[in-house]
Formats: structure tokens, sequence, C-alpha cells
């Protein structure tokens, strides 16, 4: 065989292989850890266990941060802020790995401190050695290249891209216009700027930001979903109990598993569908593993 | 300076005291504020003479004002030299200027034709005592200049340290901690009015250069009211004029004596004179008799000072139609008229406003509206929340309700412009405002519309609108819109303020329409 001949099958057999590569992988596919329980503690750490132990993501004397979604100054019945009971366990189980630090923020809408207080957050990590809950300061945002679609560059917050290890905790809520809002777009509480503006292509910005940046560990709050009104809610009418956490390393995955309890299917979440194009996870519910705890 | 009486020991006290409730005019953690500022302008005679003036009526939130004003009956301006903390401060600076002697044009009856225009006015429905109130002369100068310059220098400072070491400033985060959280503001605010906020206090100040306690002598208007009534009173100096053989007296008091008899109406029972007196005479007693002091002022002055308050109230009542459409008032001001007759311009509520929304006017809401507060919703819009502005306005201007009851106060009303809105002038998607909206029902939503782009694909866009009979013009979206410069989305003034309807919790909310009656607004509901 000649080289060039060599080259031209190569190439050409890369172009069958690809399908079949993905269906390999596949078969093993993502583990979704879905953990269902009304002690929302136990559940957390049933998910956790499921996907092989905090140990597995955190190693001791590393700096690890819990971003949550706090965007909002409402009460944790009202679903539009992640649930603290489960922020709490995430923080205990990284301390119990041996993390060193543990960071906890996000980027609010509402005041920071009101949304701080009111989501429950900073009163259950209150006094935790190791832990701090804290607010951002503007001059840690760094200007981060992402060659994407939309956004070619943006700042993200500093204290998240040098922790060791990322860990995302969005609550599961009905969004006005992303319809749902889940894993990938509570990254948007590490992103500087005008955030006001990526709306006009949320679905490739947030794909962008998600392919740039990577958390190790998304963990989904679903113990109660806001399923309209949203993000901010209001109104308890609009919240469902679901007493849930999906948790799982493919952070499509785990968004499109939550889609499910909204009575949607994964592809109905233009930001999942998205990412998923890009090859950022899987959303195909059948090829994922989905482990009921 | 001077050894150590238990008048200072009262007058640093106090400064402390309103030192601290400055500080704890702000958000800390709590939805109710423990202790304000508002208490030294409930107990401020100037404050609660012109509002009762102004307002026609007995304040019960003054009550504290007018017992200051009845002791003064019996105690003389015992306020000036024992608790003003702005008198505390010229106390304190004035040993440090040199003195060039009084100036003439304040010498004569400046104090008056100050003082009486002010009340007049107030009688005339136009509360203006606040611009020239000591207390409120010094707190805007803290609120709106010396607290944000030391905000942003210390925190410029802690800034550029993260600059030269980057995250090894952690280290000196607990120290950096307890600053931010104790003394700084919480975020960096530039007021209108900075400027002349600061250059009132500096000339009060200045006046020190001509004699000691010029201002509080000469201008002061709540000192000028305490010293009318202090003149009827039955506390009197023995012996009244200086004595031959002496004249110490002239030395140690730091505002009358440059005349041989003790001016009641000065004198700020510093008690300086008795303390020293060489041959332990001087006594303060409540005497029944009265030494001639001459007339308190002159008819021309108080006929002019008539006029002055007519001219002050009644002169510029022109109003720009424009300018007062963007004229916001707090939560809970429902009638502009009431407004002014109450608010004394103290510049709490801006201190305190947690997203600070609040801003003094200038003259956008006329020149007897200078300083009062406005809600500018491009720059921070109210708090859903929150009820601090409320809690500490002294006079009840802004009233001070729970918080159910502040999130149906009317602010105003948003209106789309649909020439800047990106939905409708460009045709794709944005919605920030319908995400930031916090009424439970939602007072902007969207309707699905497909049009085809600018770019000759077609889509579905979401164009939002504004359900007035929930809108309570918090100004959030205003605040958030992404468009640069002017917002698409803009609260306006409403003549009708009245609260939105109570909704009663869920599931259904008779007021409004259900929600989910409309495709456009079921979340499930359209093609995504």
């Amino acid at each position: 065989m000649e080289r060039r001949q060599f080259i031209k099958i190569l190439g050409m057999s890369s172009l069958f292989l690809h399908g079949w590569l993905r269906n390999l992988f596949a078969a093993q596919g993502p583990v979704v850890a879905v953990a269902q329980g009304t002690d929302h503690a136990a559940i957390t750490r049933k998910a956790l266990a499921a996907l092989g132990g905090m140990q597995r993501f955190v190693k001791p004397g590393q700096t690890v941060v819990v971003k949550p979604n706090i965007g909002w100054d409402r009460t944790p019945e009202y679903a539009a802020t992640t649930n603290p009971v489960v922020v709490k366990t995430l923080v205990e189980e990284c301390l119990k790995a041996g993390a060193k630090r543990v960071k906890v923020f996000d980027r609010t809408c509402n005041d920071a401190r009101r949304c701080y207080a009111s989501s429950g957050i900073e009163s259950a990590l209150h006094g935790m050695k190791g832990v701090e809950v804290k607010h951002l300061e503007e001059e840690r945002f760094k200007k981060v290249a992402l060659n994407g679609k939309v956004l070619k560059e943006w700042e993200l917050y500093g204290e998240a891209l040098s922790a060791d290890v990322y860990i995302n905790v969005p609550v599961a809520k009905h969004h006005g216009l992303s319809r749902l809002t889940l894993g990938m777009k509570n990254v948007m509480g590490i992103m500087g700027g005008n955030r006001g503006s990526i709306h006009k292509n949320i679905d490739q910005a947030l794909a962008d930001v998600n392919a740039s940046f990577r958390p190790q560990l998304t963990l989904i709050d679903a113990t109660r979903i806001l399923t309209a009104h949203g993000p901010q809610g209001g109104n308890l009418a609009d919240v469902k109990v679901l007493n849930q956490v999906i948790a799982s390393t493919d952070i499509v995955a785990a968004d499109a598993y939550a889609t499910t309890l909204f009575g949607l299917k994964p592809a109905d979440i233009a930001v999942t569908r998205a990412a998923y194009q890009r090859g950022l996870g899987e959303m195909d519910l059948d090829k994922m593993r989905i482990v009921r705890v | 300076m001077k050894k150590v009486t238990s008048s200072r020991i009262s007058q640093l006290l106090f400064l402390a005291l309103f030192l601290v409730l400055f500080l704890m005019t702000e958000y800390r953690g709590s939805d109710r504020i423990v202790a304000a500022v508002n208490g030294f302008f409930r107990a401020n005679p100037l404050t609660a003479a012109s509002t009762m003036l102004a307002a026609r009526e007995y304040q019960p939130l003054l009550l504290p004002g007018l017992l200051v004003l009845v002791a003064a009956l019996f105690l003389g301006r015992f306020f000036c030299g024992w608790i003003c903390p702005l008198g505390t401060i010229l106390d304190l600076v004035t040993g440090r200027i040199r003195k060039v002697g009084a100036l003439r044009a304040l010498t004569g009856r400046a104090k008056y034709w100050l003082l009486l225009p002010l009340l007049t006015a107030s009688l005339l429905g136009v509360n203006l005592a606040g611009l020239f109130d000591p207390i409120a002369l010094l707190l805007r100068a803290l609120t709106f200049f010396f607290h944000p310059l030391f905000g942003d220098t210390v925190r410029g400072g802690w800034r550029s340290l993260y600059g030269v070491m980057g995250e090894r400033r952690d280290l000196l985060d607990p120290g950096y901690r307890l600053l931010r959280d104790y003394l700084l503001p919480f975020r960096e605010t530039l007021y209108p009015l900075a400027f002349l906020s600061a250059f009132l206090f500096m000339l009060i100040l200045f006046l020190e250069r001509y004699e000691r306690r010029a201002w509080c002598r000469r201008l002061c208007p709540l000192g000028t009211l305490l010293g009318l009534v202090s003149r009827l009173g039955p506390l009197h100096r023995t012996p009244a004029k200086l004595c031959a053989d002496c004249q110490a007296c002239r030395e140690h008091c730091p505002t009358s004596f440059d005349r041989d008899l003790l001016q009641m109406d000065e004198c700020i029972l510093c008690l300086e004179c008795s303390l020293r007196c060489p041959s332990q005479r001087v006594r303060f007693r409540f005497a029944g008799s009265c030494p001639q002091v001459g007339p308190v002022m002159e008819r021309r002055v108080f006929l002019g000072g008539l006029v002055g308050g007519v001219v002050l109230a009644k002169g510029f009542r022109f109003r720009e139609p424009a300018a007062q459409a963007k004229l916001l008032r707090p939560p809970g001001v429902r009638d502009e008229d009431d407004f002014l007759k109450k608010c004394v311009r103290c510049g709490e509520c801006m201190k305190v406003c947690l997203r600070s929304a609040l801003y003094p006017a200038f003259f956008q809401a006329g020149v007897e509206g200078m300083y009062t507060p406005l809600l500018v919703p491009r720059l921070g819009y109210c708090e859903y929340n929150c009820t601090l502005c409320g809690q500490v306005c002294p006079t009840g201007a802004i009233p001070d309700l729970g918080r159910e009851e502040k999130q149906r106060q009317v602010i105003g009303k948003a209106v789309f412009d649909k020439n800047h809105c990106l939905p409708f002038a460009k045709r794709i998607d944005c919605i920030v405002c319908e995400e930031h909206c916090p009424i439970p029902g939602k007072a902007i939503r969207s309707e699905r519309v497909e049009l085809t782009g600018f770019d000759g694909v077609k889509r579905v866009v979401q164009q939002p609108y504004v359900v007035d009979e929930l809108c309570n013009g918090c100004g959030i979206c205003e605040n958030v819109c992404p468009l640069e410069g002017k917002a698409a989305i803009e609260v306006f003034r409403v003549k009708d303020r009245t609260p939105l309807k109570e909704v009663s919790p869920a599931p259904a909310m008779p007021g409004a329409p259900p929600p989910d009656a409309s495709p456009y607004t079921d979340p499930y509901g359209g093609n995504s």
C-alpha cells in the first residue's frame, strides 16, 4: 500500500468510525444518579455515592468551589435558589474528602446581601471551618478567550477558574426565555459584564461558555422545582415538591434528565440541544446509565 | 484643647452615637433596622416645627423634637452645646483656625432672615427647613461625599492590592472584611449634589475663621429657633453682665460675650464661664427676672422674613412636564404635595437604600424639591422585599410599611419603547426584563410571535408587554435592560398611585387573569 492510499483509507474510515466510536461510548454512557427521598442531605449523599463518592472528585488539600444558584432574594421554599441543605451536604462531603477550602458564591441578580441571607445558604454554612461564603469582587473577573460561535471572549470569575474542583449546584426551574434553567445556565453566575446581552443568543452563548468552562460535577437540586414564572417565582402555587437530586459528571446529561421532570423532552431545551450538538455531553436518555438510588 | 468638662463629654458621646447610628443606617442582614440615625431628626425641634407647620397636624413621630423644644424653654440652647454633632465638630476644629473677627454681613439679623422664610414656607406647605438644618447638613455631607469618598479610597486600595498580590491578598481578607462589613458603604455610589453637600459643610467650617461657632451663632436655623424659645425661659446667668474687675468670660465664652451682656439666645450652655470663673461668681439659675435684652428683631425683619417665605413657597412652582414624567418617589409616597410637606431632606433614605436607587434631586422636582429623594431606575431599582427607606424616614414622608404592603405600592408604571426594545426593533430574543420582574404573577410577560428576522430567517421571537394592573414601578426592568445608554423599558410617574390589589395566595388569582389562560405565558406552550 502506498502512503497516499493509506492516508486516504484512514481518512475515509475515520468518517465511519466516528459514528461507531460514539455508539461504543454510548453503550457505557454517562452515569446520571437520581436520588429521591425527603431527607435532602441523605439523597445528596446517595447521589454522590452512586458516582463514586466525593473522594473521586476532591483530593486532600484541594480548593473547591461549590456554586449554587443564589440569584434571587427568595426564601428556599420558593424554589428560586438552591436548597441550602443540599449545598451544605455537598460542602460537608468536600471537607470530608479533605478539601482545604470550600468557596461558595454566586453573582446575584437581586442585592447580594439579601440573596445570601434569604436563600438560607449563608446561615447554613455559617461558622464551618474552611468554608467561605463570599460576595464577588469585581477585580477578580478575568477575560477568558472562548472562541465560541457567538462569544469570542468573556469575563469569568477568577476564583472559579483557579479552583481545583468546581461543583455546579443549580436548582431546576422554569425560565421565560430558555424555558428551563438547569446546570448549563447556572454557569452564568460566574460570568461578569453585561450578562443580559447574551440573551439574544442564549443557547449558543451558553454552549460557548460551557464548552470552555467545565464543572467536574453537576448536581441539580430538584427537591422542589419552580414550574412557572421563573426564574424568580414568588408564588408557592408554581412550586412542585419532587424530593429529588440529579448528579452527573456530564452536565448535558444531568440537564437532559432534569428536563423530564417538567414533562419536557431534552431536545425541547435549545441550550441542551446546542451543547449536545457540540459534543459537550449526552442528551439521549437511552444512552445514559440512569442509576436510581 | 480645653480641659474635659461634662459638656464636652456629652458632646463627644453624642457625636460618637451619631456616627455609629450613621453606620447602622444600612442593611445588615435583617429586614428591620435596629437603630438608625433618624433618632437625631425625630428629636430635632426644627424638623418637628417645620414639618408640623407644613402638614398642619400633630406628628407623633416627631414628639421628641417637641420635647426638646419645651426643654429649651427651661434649659436654653443646651442642644447646641451638649448634643449637636455639627457643633461638636466645630468645637473640635476651631482651635486650629486663626480668627480674623466677626463678619459684618452676619452680625445683624441674618439668622432671622434665614429662619423666618423657612418657617413661613413651611406654613405654606413647602418644608425647606431641612436644607439648612445642621444635622441634615452634616448627614448629607457624610452620605453624599465623605462616606463614598472613604469607601472609594479603601476599596480602590484593596483592589490595587489585588493587582500587586493576586490571590495572596486572601491572607489579608479577614481584616478587610471587618472594614467592609462595618465601616464601608456596601457599594460605590456617586451622588449628584455631592459637591454642594461637601461645599456647604466646608463653608460652615470656613466660617470658623471669623469667630468661634459662627454658624451656630449667626445662621443656624435650629439654633435660632431654640434661642427664640430660650429667651422666654427662666434660666439666666448671674451676673448677667461682664464683671468690671475681671472680664475673663469674654475669653472663655464661645458665642455671645462680645457684648457686655450674656445673650441667652446665643448661649449654648457650655458652662465654660461658670467653671473657669476665677472668683467662682458665675452661676446659672432659674430666676424669674429677665434682664433687658432688647427686641428679638425689628418689625421689618419680621415682615421681610414672612415675604421671603411666601416667595420661597410660591415663587418656584413652575414644573417642566417632561422632567415630571421621570420624577419617581420612594415606595409608599402617593402624593407629591404631601411629600414635600413632610420630607426634611435629611438624606437617610438615600443612605440606606439597598440598591442605591435613591438620589437627591437637584432641580428635577423644582427648586423647592432640592435634596428630596428620587428613584433613578437606571442606576438602581427598588428591591422587592426591602422596606428600609420607610423605616428610617424620620417624619413618615416615606411611610413605614410592612413587606407585603410595600410591595403593592406603586412608584410608577413601566412602558416599553418598541423602537429600542430588541425583540421589536431587531427581532431577536431578549426578555431580561421579564426574567427580573419580581411580581409573582409577572407584570412583564411575553408573547411568542412568529416573524421574519432582518436576516431573512423565519423565527419565533418573544415580545414583551407590561400588565399595568400588576406593575408597581420598582424599576428593575429598566435597571437590567441590557441595551446601552437608554433603556428600552422605562418607569414613568403616574398620578394614581393606588396600591396594587392584594393577591390572594395561590392557586387562583382573582384580580389578575390566570396566567395559564394565555398560551403565551404557558411555560410549556408554544414552540421553542
